[in-house]
């Protein structure tokens, strides 16, 4: 049989697939790395242990699983986080690790750049909020605060193009992370000179971007015979997580809404067109030439139910973490919608959209005398779906939707899809029975190799396995309590402040 | 009895075990001036503190310490009440001689102990990791503290045996105790990314699964499961990982030779190096080198 590999490089592992030629998944195989934190607001990883876990995945997957099968590679296609930034000397030799779309080192400097006429222009023309995350706030840091390196360095890179680098010998970057790192106009497809000044670089420091389906460079000869893969086994590049992540849950074309729930999360919708807010709290990212995904990212997913689990749940040390957080939702059940008229803000970690404040800091609000670890609980759930729906809110002034999918590793939560279909009050479709990102990818793939017609197509069908429908009831409910929630989160700007300098 | 005070060389009831050097029992019923100064001491101190409320120094740093408390100081580490003086209250103390303790985790109990030099291995390294030198609640230890006392004064037949025991016994709880307790939060990433640090420091260690599993408080066999889960790799095959990619910065980065590399990073030789590093990348270290 013939089959597809993709390679998602995501924030906490390599994730390996085997696709055959139809969309099927044959396996998987995964291999984890860490992420340091040298200083609070740094997020690292080590661009030599990213490569070598893939290496060593890969070589596993395909001895182990592919190989004795006797399946046969025709391709394989890639797919990565965004916004990591790698500087490398003219050897390609990393200057230190590499910088993840966690590290908020760049505060200043995303200020700086907020504060300058050039804001508006090069947000709309890159279609990357300007942010720490951004590659160009990170490159403009290390330009002032590591002149050195700055210095040293003979291009700046991302972790996706590090890792091509060691496969291929050459630097590949393709339109779609490209259009993630603050710099690259995806109106025009090529690099924007005001945002290239900002970051105080020259065209020649980054990749030439070229198209997800690109695949003109084959794999290293050592590296093809010690994998056991023939020379015709096509690389192709492929696009970031998030786009591939709204392809693979089956909606660029119709009116329908992605939201991802994981440690992290997003709501995102597809287009033609580029969603313009004046307000800038959209990101618009390239899919491939002409699909636009636009939408907006919330940094307290599964982090902050983590948080609670760990403060609020069942202390028995014998006891898995699953388990314990397998028995507060169960609890969670239990509680009927609104936690007894108590409310929660999740903003653990700042947040991004749609408020976009650093600062922003959790809160219980409304607690009363009868309130219980259960109602906690109950509001922290529902906290964190308020959150993900005012992105959702937002992005219905834009564009219509009328269902969503839902992925991520807390789409197969009963309880939190239940909620998040009731707070909206439109159904919601999952498909719990692949990895979105790495079905988005091997659709790339399989387009690329003509296998469709077009994304459009190659999307069109997906399975669903689970479908969630609104209650009335609890919807007309929830939306009152949203109602304080978005007067709260707006309205404690200047309190959030305060209290973060006091932390 | 309110005061217990045995000094090696003082008492004929600690000549069967040269490597304790005091046992002392007290009951603080004055305060007496200069009676508890700062200072170190050439062994390690165990204590349990049984009544009242202590302010002390220990390295550098102020705790207070209540009934059930243990404090634990090791022998480079000073210990006292700022103020000089030890406050009304209860506690008992035992300080013993290790044949060898440093503060990089080198640790050997000595000849009286029957605890497996391996597992000794461990101990000292989670010693040398602890940030905290005072066990809260820690309320097992009165029971063999209250042991050790009863035999060292009564000397039953088998005492001697009994007392080494107890020792055992103490040391092994104390370093279960400290291994659940950093751990206890059960967050997995966080205390496996605090493993990683601890084997990235220490590449060149011949690492067995059961020093890594000890060291995150863990049997063998749910270490194994819980890093397969996470990580997609075997214990050895993550540590494998590790090395190859230290490996790689080295070769890329320094002009260092491929035997000086192979042992830094691990490897029993540059042979088991090449051929390592040859069937994951494809390429000879020495190859690999060339093409940078």
């Amino acid at each position: 049989m013939e089959c597809i590999l993709t390679v998602d490089i995501n924030t906490s592992s390599v994730r390996i697939h085997a696709f055959d030629l139809t969309g099927q998944v044959l396996g998987m195989r995964k291999g984890s790395y860490p992420t340091f934190h040298p200083q609070a607001d740094y997020s690292e990883q080590d661009p030599e242990q990213v490569f070598i876990t893939t290496l060593y995945v890969l070589k596993n997957f395909l001895n182990e699983v592919i190989h004795p099968q006797k399946f046969k590679v025709k391709a394989i296609c890639f797919c990565a986080a965004m916004h990591s930034v790698l500087a490398v000397d003219k050897n390609g030799r990393p200057l230190g690790n590499a910088i993840i779309w966690a590290d908020n080192r760049g505060i200043k400097q995303a200020k700086l750049l907020k504060n300058s006429p050039h804001c508006t222009q090069i947000y709309e023309a890159s279609g990357t909020p300007i942010h720490p995350m951004s590659p160009l706030i990170k490159i403009a840091w290390m330009s002032n605060e590591d002149p050195e390196r700055f210095a040293q360095a003979y291009k700046f890179i991302s972790l996706k193009e590090y890792v091509l680098l060691q496969l291929t010998g050459e630097y590949l970057l393709d339109q779609s992370i490209a259009s993630s790192t603050g710099m690259f106009d995806i109106h025009q497809l090529k690099w924007h000179t005001k945002a290239l000044e900002f970051a105080g670089i020259t065209p020649d420091r980054l990749s030439t971007p070229v198209s997800i389906f690109f695949d003109e460079v084959g794999l290293k000869k050592e590296y093809s015979k010690s994998l056991g893969l023939a020379s015709s086994t096509k690389l192709i590049i492929g696009s970031s997580d998030g786009c591939s992540a709204t392809l693979g849950s089956g909606n660029i074309a119709a009116e329908k809404a992605t939201i991802t729930l994981a440690s992290s999360g997003a709501v995102r919708v597809a287009s033609k067109e580029i969603l313009v807010d004046k307000s800038q709290r959209f990101f618009n990212y390239l899919l491939a030439e002409d699909y636009y995904i636009s939408g907006g990212p919330t940094n307290n997913v599964g982090v902050v139910f983590d948080w609670f689990s760990q403060q609020f749940g069942n202390f028995d040390p014998r006891q898995d973490f699953e388990q314990v957080k397998a028995e507060l939702l169960r609890e969670a059940i239990q509680v009927s919608a609104g936690a007894k008229g108590l409310l929660f803000l999740p903003y653990l970690l700042g947040e991004r959209a749609p408020i976009w404040n650093a600062n922003a800091r959790g809160v219980y609000f409304g607690l009363n005398i009868t309130h219980g670890q259960k109602h906690l609980l109950r509001a922290t759930v529902e906290g964190i779906l308020f959150e993900v729906y005012s992105i959702g809110k937002l992005l219905a002034e834009h564009r219509n939707f009328s269902s969503i999918s839902l992925t991520g590793s807390y789409a197969s939560v009963p309880l939190f899809a239940q909620i998040l279909t009731d707070i909206f009050g439109l159904p919601i479709h999952a498909n719990t029975s692949v990895d979105n990102v790495a079905l988005g990818t091997a659709l790339i793939g399989l387009t690329g190799m003509n296998y469709f017609k077009n994304l459009n197509e190659s999307s069109s069908n997906l399975p669903v396995t689970e479908t969630y429908l609104p209650n009335a009831q609890n919807h007309d409910l929830y939306m009152r309590y949203f109602e304080i929630f978005e007067r709260l989160s707006t309205k404690l700007e200047p309190d959030f402040e305060l209290i973060t300098a006091l932390q | 009895m309110n005061r217990l005070i045995l000094q090696q060389g003082t008492t004929d009831l600690l000549q069967d075990f040269p490597h304790i050097t005091e046992w002392v029992k007290l009951k603080v019923q004055h305060v007496q001036l200069n009676s508890f100064e700062v200072s170190s001491k050439t062994g390690i101190r165990v204590g349990l503190i049984s009544e009242g409320k202590y302010d002390w120094s220990i390295n550098g740093r102020g705790y207070t310490l209540y009934p059930g408390d243990v404090f634990l100081v090791f022998p480079w580490q000073e210990m006292g009440s700022p103020k000089g003086i030890l406050e009304i209250g209860a506690l008992t103390w035992i300080e013993l001689k290790l044949s060898i303790f440093e503060p990089s985790g080198a640790f050997q109990l000595g000849s009286w102990s029957n605890i497996p030099e391996s597992d000794q291995r461990v101990m000292g390294k989670i010693f040398s990791m602890n940030q905290n030198p005072v066990l809260a609640k820690f309320t097992v230890a009165s029971v063999i503290f209250q042991g050790i006392e009863h035999e060292l004064l009564q000397q039953e037949m088998g005492y001697r045996t009994r007392i080494n025991h107890l020792l055992d016994e103490l040391f092994i709880t104390m370093v279960r105790h400290l291994s659940k307790t950093e751990n206890f939060r059960r967050d997995f990433p966080q205390i496996f990314l605090k493993l990683e640090q601890t084997l990235r420091e220490n590449l060149n260690h011949a690492w067995t699964v059961e020093e890594m599993a000890g060291l995150v408080g863990l049997g063998t066999s749910a270490f194994t499961e819980k890093v397969k889960g996470f990580t997609g790799f075997s214990p050895l095959h993550y540590l494998i990982n590790l090395r190859i990619t230290e490996a790689i910065k080295l070769l890329r980065q320094t002009n260092r030779s491929l035997t000086d590399i192979a042992l830094s990073t691990g490897f029993y030789s540059s042979q088991h190096f090449s051929s390592t590093f040859k069937k994951l990348t494809g390429y000879t270290p020495r190859d690999y080198r060339k093409t940078q």
